[in-house]
């Protein structure tokens, strides 16, 4: 079991706050960086992982990511690592969340899929008609970065044009303008929409099943009856939590609680 | 009696026909008879466990037309293991003809002591003649009566005895005669062989034998062992009795399931040549008699192969197995064919294994292959070989490797699981054929293959590693940047909307669309442009000019005057006739208006276009 990378919602954290946890982390760093740099501590783990040593590596890897560096190469190295050791629901885990972070990255689609096929239980497929199945990879396969870029790059664009029509004292100006607000608008609006799968993606409440098999339970509780199993490896969406028990629900629409130590989230 | 004599004529018949006319003349007084009758017979009336019973169930008669089998059914105490063998003699004596059909049986006792063959019923002409009952005793397994001792025969009631088929009177020879069926191990893995042997015990001349159906091995895969030609005779003692071992057929047997599988009993049929007392008899030909002997079931334990390291390649091959790859050249060029050829030979069998243990081979175009397999039997044991001729064909120019080819098979000697590899066989491949006169060589391209998947190395980090889990649309900047538009176009709107409300901004948004609003209502008017309307329709015109002008200048329409107006667009710079034509156009329409008699259509149509033409022109001459 390890810690999940932070992921905090940073961007609702209040700007005053900003100036300390900036000193915190460099604070952090600066005591790392005495004795192992993020980078050489991945170099560690991957001389290890060459090596066959892959618990070692796993070691390292999560030092990294402890320092606070949720960087994707490193939970992918950690990834491959838990695969060569045949913990195929941990380097799912990682996978997954490597390609949070990274989701054009193909060498990390193709390992989370080799991965997949390792697993007992057939990923469910849900039936999806071509236009928006490939619209769904689409956006999946976005990179980041450049797309917030884009989204503001028209956000400000189509600000711009609205805030100009007052201005313009022809009818015949303002309305070539008008409609270059709407059509400016539209991109924004689909760039934006964009940027919100994404952020909604990256909140997904999903885990992933770590023992071999794992009953899944009409209730919380040992006591409630067993109403399917599940094995390692297999993706469930999170729901409400109570005590040590946590509600699972597959694609298909089934449904249950599990122990809270058997899923890990991704 | 009857019978006997019967018999004795009919075996002289059978060799010398004179000797026999005056013997069966002699002894035989019912040659006439015309009287069908039946009768049972068994070979013996003490048997063990395991044998087979023989009866004969015979019918004599002058004709044997509407005549049945014998009804079996009512058989209790034995089992109808085979049979009937029917047989139908017809003689002639002294003008008399006899016919006997005789239906043979071989039986199976049930159980052990005195078991009886009821009286069986035969349906002849319509009636139903009856056998004799005949008492058997059955001993238990292995009670082999010794060959010189007389059987202890005790025929039912006084009669003589109906049994063998040997004389009357004198007590027959007993057959020393044992079937068995016997493995070299009996317990074994699955897919090793096992070799069965079925042996016939014998001290009696054995002259001829046969299986009595085909030997079937539910759970086996069995393969024959051929036998020579001259069968194997052993001189074995048993309990301190001479014997004659005869191996009958042996098979080599591999357990397709494992758990405890039985070989069920086989059953032969023995020829043997019985020693008679009569020397008439043994003189003139060779009495033998047919029996049946029946082995016991076998049961061998057939374990499963150990799960514990099994390799990944294993497709159920057992035994002990070598493994060969080689090309038919080392040296080709491209596009030029190269045999290769993978063979696998040992003791054991090869049948289950299917998948041709070939890697995938890049810059090689393979066909697929021609297997064939061989089987021999050597000192009872199967060897087998089976051979994948491949073509490949070199793609591309350079030092092809084939790579080692794997092969995994079971051990059963040293029970474990055992790999063999060939040697990797390099094939020098040089450049095809140029043609010559073309400049450059043609090459075959073919696609880049994937050989097989496996996963992505690890990544590497030259540029370091930085802290990605905080994306740009997290930030604070981003909500911030999100932000700003909106609000400096909130302020821009906010401005502008003030700025409209002024009533400089009132004047000047009526100064401009004066000219808009004069358009609109002109056309109005343009409606009203008939005799009975005639008066709105001025008034309107007359409106619409003083309001153009109110509107251009900022002064409500009502206060006009000519005068004013005329002030109005003189400070205006509007050219001269331009005012004169207004002004003439406004006074037609006080005119009219106050004048009734002119409701003329065609000045209405010419004030009305004066009027536009003159607003055209003053719009032109203020804006200008």
């Amino acid at each position: 079991m390890i810690p999940a990378p932070r992921m905090r919602p940073a961007a609702f954290l209040p700007v005053a706050f900003l100036p300390a946890v900036m000193a915190g982390a460099l604070l952090a760093s600066v005591a790392t960086a005495r004795a192992a740099t993020p980078q050489s501590l991945f170099e560690d783990g991957n001389a290890a992982y060459k090596a066959g040593h892959y618990d070692q590596a796993v070691a390292a890897y999560q030092e990294v990511l402890a320092n606070g560096i949720v960087d994707p190469r490193a939970l992918y190295n950690l990834g491959n690592a838990y695969f060569k050791m045949g913990r195929i629901g941990l380097a799912i885990v990682q996978y997954e969340r490597a390609l949070r972070l990274a989701p054009s990255d193909q060498e990390i689609r193709d390992n989370l899929d080799l991965a997949r096929g390792q697993i007992h239980d057939r990923p469910p497929e849900p039936e999806l008609q071509y236009p928006i199945r490939v619209a769904r990879d689409t956006l999946e396969m976005l990179p980041s970065g450049p797309l917030d870029a884009a989204f503001l790059v028209l956000w400000f664009v189509t600000a711009g044009f609205a805030g100009a029509l007052p201005l313009v004292g022809s009818w015949d100006r303002r309305r070539v303008l008008a409609l270059a607000t709407l059509a400016a608008g539209l991109l924004a609006l689909t760039a934006g929409a964009a940027v919100a799968y994404q952020v909604r993606m990256e909140e997904a409440a999903v885990a992933i099943i770590l023992p071999d098999k794992v009953d899944v339970r009409s209730g919380p509780g040992e006591e409630n009856t067993v109403l399917f199993t599940v094995h390692e490896g297999t993706r469930m969406e999170l729901g409400n939590r109570l005590d040590t028990w946590v509600q699972v629900s597959l694609p298909t629409g089934l449904s249950g609680w599990v122990p809270a130590s058997s899923v890990e989230k991704v | 009696m009857i019978a006997t004599a019967h018999r004795r004529a009919l075996a002289l018949a059978g060799s010398v026909c004179l000797v026999a006319a005056a013997v069966a003349l002699g002894s035989s007084p019912v040659a006439a008879q015309d009287q069908v009758s039946v009768r049972a017979m068994v070979d013996r009336q003490e048997m063990s466990e395991g044998e087979d019973l023989r009866l004969t169930v015979e019918i004599i008669g002058p004709s044997l037309d509407k005549v049945g089998p014998p009804d079996m059914t009512v058989l209790e105490d034995f089992e109808l293991s085979a049979g009937p063998s029917v047989s139908t003699r017809y003689q002639w004596i002294n003008g008399a003809s006899t016919s006997s059909r005789s239906y043979t049986y071989a039986l199976t006792p049930k159980k052990l002591g005195h078991v009886t063959i009821p009286s069986l019923g035969v349906l002849v002409q319509g009636r139903t003649l009856r056998t004799r009952p005949i008492d058997v005793t059955v001993g238990p397994r292995g009670a082999i009566r010794a060959p010189n001792q007389p059987p202890p025969a005790t025929p039912r009631g006084a009669g003589p005895r109906e049994g063998s088929q040997g004389s009357q009177g004198r007590q027959a020879a007993p057959i020393s005669l044992r079937l068995r069926a016997e493995v070299d191990n009996r317990s074994a893995y699955v897919g090793q062989q096992i070799t069965l042997r079925l042996v016939l015990d014998t001290q009696t001349e054995v002259l001829n034998a046969g299986p009595l159906d085909n030997p079937t091995f539910p759970g086996f895969w069995a393969e024959e062992i051929k036998l020579p030609d001259q069968p194997e005779v052993r001189r074995v003692t048993l309990d301190g009795a001479p014997w004659n071992e005869i191996t009958l057929m042996k098979r080599a047997l591999f357990a397709t399931t494992s758990g405890s599988l039985s070989i069920p009993p086989m059953a032969w049929q023995v020829q043997v040549r019985r020693r008679s007392s009569d020397p008439f008899e043994s003189f003139f030909f060779t009495p033998t008699e047919t029996v049946t002997r029946r082995s016991d079931t076998l049961t061998v334990t057939a374990l499963p192969l150990p799960a514990a390291g099994k390799p990944a390649g294993f497709s159920g091959a057992v035994g002990s197995f070598s493994l060969a790859l080689s090309t038919d050249r080392t040296a080709s060029k491209v596009n030029d064919a190269v045999g290769l050829k993978i063979k696998i030979a040992g003791e054991g069998s090869l049948g289950s294994v299917v998948a041709p243990p070939i890697p995938e081979l890049a810059d090689f175009k393979r066909f697929d292959p021609k297997i064939s397999s061989t089987s021999s039997v050597t000192d009872d044991r199967l060897r087998s070989e089976k051979t994948w001729d491949y073509v490949v064909i070199p793609l591309a120019p350079g030092t092809q490797t084939v790579p080692p080819v794997e092969f995994s098979f079971f051990d059963p000697k040293t029970k474990a699981y055992r790999t063999v590899a060939s040697q990797p066989v390099s094939i020098q491949v040089a450049k095809g054929d140029e043609t010559p006169g073309s400049a450059l060589p043609v090459v075959a391209q073919s696609d880049v293959r994937l050989l097989r998947r496996d996963m992505h190395y690890l990544k590497l980090a030259p540029d370091g590693l930085r802290d990605r889990s905080h994306p740009f649309h997290r930030s604070p900047l981003f909500l911030v940047l999100l932000i700003v538009p909106v609000a400096v176009d909130l302020t821009l709107w906010g401005w502008a909307r003030g700025r409209d409300n002024s009533p400089e901004a009132a004047r000047s948004r009526r100064e401009r669309r004066a000219r808009g609003v004069a358009r609109r209502r002109l056309r109005d008017a343009r409606r009203q442009m008939r005799p009975p309307t005639a008066r709105a329709f001025y008034a309107s015109v007359a409106q619409t000019m003083t309001d153009y002008v109110g509107d251009k200048f900022g002064a409500a329409g009502a206060g006009l005057t000519h005068q004013k107006i005329e002030e109005l667009l003189a400070g205006s710079g509007a050219p001269e006739e331009l005012r004169a034509a207004y002004h003439h156009c406004l006074e037609a329409c006080d005119f009219a208006r106050f004048a009734p008699s002119s409701s003329d259509e065609g000045e209405m149509r010419r004030v009305l276009a004066s009027a536009e033409e003159t607003l055209a022109g003053l719009e032109r001459s203020l804006d200008a």
